[in-house]
């Protein structure tokens, strides 16, 4: 059974303020990294994990 | 709600019998008393499940974490309490955290004060820090404390399970070990304290992302906490 699809109003990132909705949205309109989000992961880095999650489930490539 | 609010999930780890209090606004001015946005509570077991999510006023300067999970029907002997903090950033002007006293109800142990952990936020972009904080380290003091040590580990993500490797050092050994968490899974791993007759000098944690973690060290006869500490990021 797959994991249930992120909801778009959770917030994925608490230092850049990148919610689960703007990052699948710039994944399909091959916008990610956003310009004014690229700390996104880099800072507490306490997201990481659900970032490159989200990053792989939305068809990007999982980095960061 | 507005974007321009902060945001912080910090979470620490409440033991039974124990008095844990939580401050989770230091007030500096009786006259401008600062408040949360908004304060959203977890409480979960050791496998990541949440047992219960009690509402609380996000204007209360003190939470009783003792209070929160005695609410709590069948709660373990331990659980991993969150505070999903939104803010305006005025009232955290630098690195925003919530502070905390813990103590043992009846052990004759001093009372500990800690910072809480924070797991997903805690460095804001604005004021752009940059030092990474998933690799972190402990020293300890030279002279032992007659205490079991350990690590306290929590995983603050969603989605996403961790693995870690906890490294303790005793002279020229050390011990690693791997854990693996599950998304708001946590576990205490325990820290020899003695190796081939060398104290336990200093210990690693090393993941993907920050975790929640907290030095420990118990009394021997009772096992009441009597370190309860953060570790420090690796590199500056």
């Amino acid at each position: 059974m797959s994991a249930p699809e992120p909801a778009d109003d959770l917030l994925l990132c608490y230092c850049t303020g990148l919610t689960v909705g703007e990052l699948r949205r710039a994944c399909a309109q091959g916008r990610w990294p956003l310009a004014d989000k690229d700390a996104t992961g880099k800072l507490c880095t306490g997201c990481v994990g659900d970032l490159l999650y989200c990053l792989r489930r939305f068809g990007a490539e999982p980095r960061i | 709600m507005s974007s321009n609010l902060g945001a912080l999930l910090s979470a620490t780890f409440y033991e039974r019998g124990d008095e844990h209090l939580v401050e989770v606004i230091h007030q500096r001015d009786a006259a401008r008393y600062r408040r949360l946005a908004s304060l959203d509570i977890g409480v979960w077991d050791e496998a990541g499940t949440r047992l219960a999510a009690p509402a609380v006023d996000a204007g209360r300067e003190i939470l009783d974490v003792e209070a929160l999970v005695a609410a709590v029907p069948g709660a373990p002997a331990r659980v991993m309490v969150t505070f999903d903090a939104r803010y305006d950033p005025a009232i955290f002007p630098y690195r925003p955290h919530h502070y905390a006293y813990l103590h043992r109800r009846g052990s004759p142990a001093p009372a500990l004060y800690y910072a809480v952990n924070a797991g997903l936020g805690g460095v804001p972009d604005r004021i752009g820090a940059t030092a990474i904080n998933n690799f972190e380290t402990y020293v300890f003091r030279r002279r032992p404390l007659a205490e079991r040590y350990s690590l306290l580990l929590g995983c603050l993500s969603r989605w996403a399970p961790v693995e870690a490797t906890i490294t303790a050092h005793y002279g020229e050994a050390r011990l690693a070990r791997e854990v693996r968490l599950a998304p708001r899974a946590h576990v205490e791993v325990p820290l020899a304290a003695e190796h081939e007759g060398h104290r336990l000098a200093r210990v690693e944690l090393k993941a993907l992302f920050r975790l929640v973690a907290y030095v420990v060290g118990r009394a021997e006869a009772g096992g009441e906490l009597v370190l309860f500490d953060h570790l420090f990021t690796y590199f500056k």
